[in-house]
């Protein structure tokens, strides 16, 4: 479905993605981890459109997507869920989830949607008229994943889900990942809590200073001495 | 670049034959040209020290000022007031009589211009002391504000400026020779300072104000002299205005006053002197023959009629023009100096090599400056301490009850997942942030709140995770805004050339070349900093944090965006630093390699709380950080 | 103390004022704060989302005077009042809908009505032709619209990605061009404007004793139906939704599918409707207009937007008004004073930037370390 080949994100005079090619295949949890600073983000930024300074290519059912403008590429149906979440403080919980919706124009597709997301979060729902910046962390992961499924995207990529979230609420959301996925979205998940992330997703791309270093599926990975290594050093 | 190195004596000679020149050049003027062709000079001369004075506020300090019709205001009226006749002045004020002192005050032109930019600077430190805290556009708003309350008190203050009648039959003191004299003092005077450390401090401001203050700059301080300056020199072109045209009133002070003066510093290049003056000859010679679209134009077949105000929409334009096409000026912030040509030539010639340090100072001067003290063994056990120390912002704990002692003398380490408040910490230790809660101690002296200068002045230096160089500065300069918070010569000696100050400045350059040498930046020492590659960036800023003899060194992911090689060279590096300058080393960063391998003690934080320390094996084990780190294994199916 | 109190009620206008002329000074009050209260309100939104003081606002309020001049007094051709309203439609339908979509019946019959009336008017009118006061104002308003888009495309839509500080020199430029191009155009000398009769005749009310004026009335009126208005645009439709999430956070609006551009756009049209709508109002209160009348204004609204919170539209609508009574009342108090009128305003601003930087109702912007 997604293809990315050969990669690279220069960022703030950085070159952040050194080249770096792989494939998500629909249907599936496909995950990139590594540490921090390895160019998880700059991929998905890239993916997203926001990245403006790239070399490459990536195709989104083989039309090329790299190049356009991130509001091209929420209609042609990828969304983001950035890092820190980046909920708009200032809204309503209502607000930011219609925000979402803001590229399609089908009014009862967007109510069935909207039905959809307070179904998976129950506790979105018990807060509909409360400003986003009054939510806790774990109510604010949930706006934003369920933010980004308002545009009613094909593939969904997570941009560390879990950061700064307590252990409870972590396995929380990752259960409503899969939730997710086994209703059809495509993810790509980025992460740096390795153990969770690997344990759900079909595959794996481990990535160290900007290059993919190891791939496998999921469960494999999860039990490969490189992976403790690539996070803690050797 | 940095200022070309040569000795004063040649200096001195050059400016000199410069000025000789220049006197020349005035006489044949004098004798030769009409009486409008002679104002035109003069007006090029008065709007040159204008865009000097601002290009001093904005271009090289970086704060936008819209004030200088106030300014000019002042100076033109104090003058103004000054070199009447008391006797005149009786019978002008009709409206209301003129009041005492005024009435009988009576100066000659030069103490009479001096007086009017005094009384200008008086105002500029009266205003900047207030709104200098402001940043940017508030700031332009704010000093846009107070030059339109001087207009209206001048209106109204009709005993002392004769209200809205203005002031006329001013005497015409403002000769080829005084403006081109005052022309070429305010030249020598910005040339000067800017050319020294202060120059470099300016800028550096400019750049990067946060930066600027962990450099141990007093940057509020530094602002306000570098306005009051400005103002003194925009109060001193008002004056010359005064009695130069011999007529002025309240409205000729209004904004678009202000927007002239605005135009030439802007389209000369903000932060280049040489632009400026290019600048004031065009604009100025421009705006006069500019004159010819407002009148009959007679091409013999035909008669285009003149159009009254089209002047300034073509001024207008132009502006417009040059700020969105090309937004650094004629200039940018480059110079044209006497051996330009030379310079250029000899880049032809060899194209890499770099200037050759400077050999006319001897290596005992150098010595003087001063050295980091060795430490004292035993004088404290632990160089910094954190005792129960928060930060709460808002509802947000982002750090709770953290207690650490850092032994003097090794290198620490400080990890944790994203967010869980590191930098923090580097910001509460570096006066940035005041603790919500608990007390920080240096060298067993309580620093909890201070402001960042004078952190840095105690001893604390530190990086910052996204680096923050002077992007404009070379390396060499970004190193000597360092060596600022050591040095002695107070800011107005350079502008003067006071022989110890050139000495001073000589040994930091020396000292500098050494350090960039050091750290194997010495090939780089005149590019700009913003330039260089991303790894020397992040060895620029060690060697600029080094430039204020710390005892203390604060690293934010030095290691973040270097490949495993520059890793490697960097590890060493702070191994070798720690040695040799005596240091004590904090470092915050992800790549376990780096902490692992050059750490003694080690510090982990998650969610604002320090959850584990000790040394790199008993963390590497620890089964709570290794959480922290991978997370547990998602347990849904396990 | 209370001696140096009694001297300053002794000195002011106060003992000498009688109830119709109280209220007289609270209407004026009123009317002044509620048009620099409109004014303001478009240097808040521009300030909100760009981060940019928009100089050029104040000439477009001075913009809408003059169009509302040349189609009431004046002659003008009246094409082109006729193409600024469809052009002003065309490109506000194209911003919210989406210019690739067919704009709706309604619009495209405007479109192409509005330049066959143009032509009509241009080439067969009798010359004295003027523009009903209704559609006047509308054209007004939509061209003044019309150049707010225009200043933003060529003057800051080139440098978002440069230093906020070009921006805001550009602002200066073409504040100036605009002014400049006004005196070339307009001429530089003042012009009266039209009153019409039924907003002058005083309405006498309680038997007779006050006396004010419809158009003291007729301004807050309009003023709020235009506020409630833009609240509405800002509260309750999807354009307005964008806006409110850019003002915050642009990156994170693009990733959900805003053109961030277009809702800029929009963001000038609405304010420069408003300040536009403060111009003409202004012009018939105080009925003299002259290419460099915005600038005073336009300042002061300025003052009034960071006086009460810039970034917030509430903020500036109550700032002007506070502004707007302030003025009047030291002035109607101490009518010795007034020579010293514009100062007030400067003086207020630098006391907030002292005090209360944030304004009445404004958040904290920080830099990031």
């Amino acid at each position: 479905m997604l293809e990315i080949n050969d990669l690279h994100v220069y960022y703030g005079g950085i070159h952040a993605v050194k080249g770096i090619s792989l494939s998500i295949p629909q249907g599936q949890i496909v995950t990139l981890i590594g540490a921090n600073g390895a160019g998880k983000s700059s991929t998905v930024r890239a993916v997203a459109g926001l990245a403006r300074n790239t070399r490459g290519s990536i195709l989104l059912n083989k039309a090329t997507i790299l190049g356009r403008d991130p509001e091209e590429i929420v209609r042609a149906g990828i969304a983001l869920s950035p890092e820190g979440r980046r909920i708009l403080p200032h809204l309503t919980v209502e607000e930011n989830l219609r925000l979402g919706a803001y590229a399609r124009n089908d009014k009862p597709g967007i109510t069935r949607d909207l039905e959809w997301v307070y179904s998976l979060f129950p506790r979105l729902r018990e807060r509909l008229w409360q400003k986003g910046g009054t939510l806790s962390g774990g109510e604010q992961q949930m706006l934003a994943v369920g933010r980004a499924l308002m545009s009613s995207p094909d593939l969904l990529m997570l941009d560390e889900p879990s950061l700064g979230l307590a252990p409870l609420l972590v396995r929380e959301i990752f259960s409503i990942i899969r939730q997710i996925n086994s209703q059809g979205k495509t993810v790509l998940l980025i992460e740096q809590n390795a153990f969770a992330a690997l344990s759900i997703s079909n595959y794996a791309y481990i990535l160290e200073t900007g290059k993919i270093a190891l791939h496998g599926p999921g469960q494999e990975l999860l039990h490969n001495p490189q992976v403790k290594e690539a996070y803690l050093g050797a | 670049m940095p200022a070309p190195q040569t000795r004063p004596a040649y200096e001195a000679a050059r400016f000199l034959g410069a000025a000789g020149l220049l006197m020349l050049a005035l006489a044949g003027a004098e004798t030769f040209l009409d009486p409008y062709k002679i104002q035109i000079l003069n007006l090029i001369a008065i709007n040159i020290i204008l865009a000097l004075s601002l290009n001093l506020i904005y271009g090289f300090t970086g704060m936008f000022s819209l004030g200088h019709a106030g300014f000019m205001a002042i100076g033109a009226y104090v003058c103004s007031l000054c070199v009447l006749t008391p006797a005149y002045k009786e019978t002008m004020w009709i409206l209301e009589p003129i009041i005492w002192p005024f009435s009988h005050m009576e100066l000659g032109f030069f103490p009479a211009v001096i007086a009017g930019g005094i009384c200008a600077a008086l105002a500029g430190l009266l205003i900047a002391l207030p709104v200098l805290r402001l940043g940017g556009d508030y700031l332009g708003i704010a000093t846009l504000g107070f030059s339109e309350i001087i207009r209206v008190l001048i209106t109204n203050a009709t005993p002392i400026t004769n209200g809205s009648l203005g002031i006329k039959g001013i005497p015409k003191f403002s000769t080829l020779w005084w403006n081109y004299g005052w022309l070429l003092f305010t030249l020598y005077f910005v040339v000067s300072l800017l050319r020294s450390n202060s120059g470099n401090v300016l800028k550096a401001i400019r750049d990067d104000q946060i930066a600027a203050k962990t450099m141990g700059i007093n940057t509020f301080r530094q602002q306000a002299l570098s306005f009051t300056v400005g103002a003194f020199f925009a109060g001193v072109g008002g004056a010359l205005t005064a009695c130069l045209i011999s007529t002025i009133d309240p409205k000729m002070f209004s904004f678009l006053l202000t927007f002239n003066v605005l135009m030439i510093a802007v389209a000369g290049g903000l932060g280049s002197i040489t632009g400026s003056v290019v600048a004031g000859i065009i604009i100025t010679v421009l705006l006069e023959w500019l004159r010819i679209v407002e009148e009959e134009i007679n091409l013999g077949f035909i008669l285009i009629p003149g159009i009254p105000g089209m002047r300034m929409v073509i001024f207008s334009m132009a502006l417009m023009l040059i700020i969105i096409f090309r937004r650094e000026g004629i200039m940018g912030m480059r110079e044209l100096a006497w051996d330009t040509p030379l310079r250029l030539w000899r880049r032809f010639a060899k194209t890499s090599a770099p200037p050759p340090p400077a050999k006319n100072f001897s290596i005992q001067e150098a010595e003087t400056m001063p050295r980091s003290q060795a430490a004292i063994p035993g004088e404290n056990e632990f160089i910094l301490e954190l005792r129960k120390a928060g930060m709460r912002f808002g509802g947000v704990t982002a750090v709770k009850d953290l207690n650490m002692s850092v032994k003097t003398g090794c290198i620490a380490g400080f990890i944790g997942p994203n967010g869980a408040g590191k930098t923090t910490v580097f910001n509460l230790i570096s006066g940035f942030y005041k603790p919500t809660q608990g007390r920080i101690l240096f060298q067993g002296a309580d620093i909890t709140g201070l402001p960042p200068h004078l952190v840095c002045k105690r001893g604390i230096a530190r990086t910052f995770q996204n680096i923050r160089l002077f992007p404009t500065l070379s390396a060499l300069q970004n190193v000597l805004v360092g060596f600022h918070v050591r040095q002695k010569s107070q800011w107005w000696m350079p502008g003067l050339q006071l022989p110890a100050s050139r000495r001073e400045y000589a040994a930091m350059r020396e000292a500098a070349m050494r350090l960039l040498k050091r750290l194997g930046l010495d090939d780089e020492a005149c590019e700009a900093a913003g330039s260089l590659p991303y790894g020397k960036q992040r060895r620029l800023e060690i060697a600029r944090a080094l430039a204020t003899e710390p005892r203390f060194l604060l690293l934010d992911e030095p290691a973040a965006g270097m490949n495993p090689y520059e890793t490697q060279d960097l590890m060493e590096l702070i191994q070798d630093i720690r040695q040799d300058f005596n240091l004590t080393i904090l470092l915050i960063e992800h790549d376990m390699k780096v902490v692992m391998g050059v750490c003694s003690n080690i510090w982990v934080l998650e969610y604002g709380i320090c959850i584990a320390d000790g040394p790199p094996e008993a963390i590497r084990n620890d089964p709570k950080v290794i959480e922290a780190y991978l997370g547990e294994e998602y347990m849904e199916y396990a | 103390m209370f001696d140096w109190l009694h001297s300053l009620y002794q000195t002011s206008a106060l003992p000498g004022m009688n109830l119709s002329q109280l209220v007289q000074h609270g209407f004026n009050a009123l009317t002044l704060g509620s048009l620099y209260g409109l004014i303001a309100i478009g240097y808040t939104m521009v300030y909100g989302i760009l981060r940019l003081i928009n100089f050029a606002h104040g000439d477009i309020f001075m913009l809408g005077a003059y169009f509302v001049f040349f189609t009431t007094v004046a002659f003008m051709p009246a094409g082109v009042a006729c193409f600024f309203i469809a052009a002003a439609f065309y490109v506000i339908h194209g911003i919210v809908r989406g210019f690739r979509r067919r704009p709706p019946l309604p619009v495209l019959g405007l479109l192409l009505l509005f330049p066959v009336c143009g032509l009509y008017f241009t080439f067969l009118a009798p010359a004295s032709f003027q523009l009903p006061w209704p559609l006047a104002l509308i054209t007004a308003i939509a061209a003044a619209s019309f150049c707010g888009i225009v200043v933003d495309r060529i003057a800051y839509r080139p440098l978002r990605a440069a230093p906020r500080i070009s921006a805001l020199i550009s602002a200066i430029g073409i504040s100036f061009f605009i002014e400049s191009l006004s005196v070339v155009l307009f001429t530089g000398l003042p012009r009266p404007v039209l009153q019409p009769d039924w907003l002058m005749t005083p309405m006498l009310l309680a038997e007779g004793s006050v006396r004010i004026l419809p158009l003291s009335l007729v301004v807050p009126a309009i003023t709020l139906v235009l506020v409630l208005g833009l609240l509405f645009i800002i509260n309750r439709t999807k354009p307005g939704l964008a806006m409110r999430a850019i003002s915050r956070d642009i990156e994170t609006t693009r990733l959900m599918g805003v053109s961030v551009d277009k809702i800029i756009a929009l963001t000038f049209a609405l304010g420069s409707a408003l300040a536009a709508a403060s111009g003409i109002m202004w012009a018939l209160r105080y009925p003299q207009i002259h290419p460099y009348m915005g600038i005073t204004p336009g300042l002061k609204a300025f003052i009034a937007a960071v006086f009460g919170g810039i970034g917030s539209i509430h903020g500036a609508m109550i700032g002007g008004l506070i502004l707007g009574a302030m003025e009047i009342i030291i002035i109607a108090v101490y009518p010795q004073l007034s020579g010293y009128r514009d100062a007030f305003a400067f003086t207020l601003l630098i006391l907030i930037l002292l005090f209360k930087p944030t304004g009445l109702m404004g958040a904290k912007l920080e830099d990031k370390i």
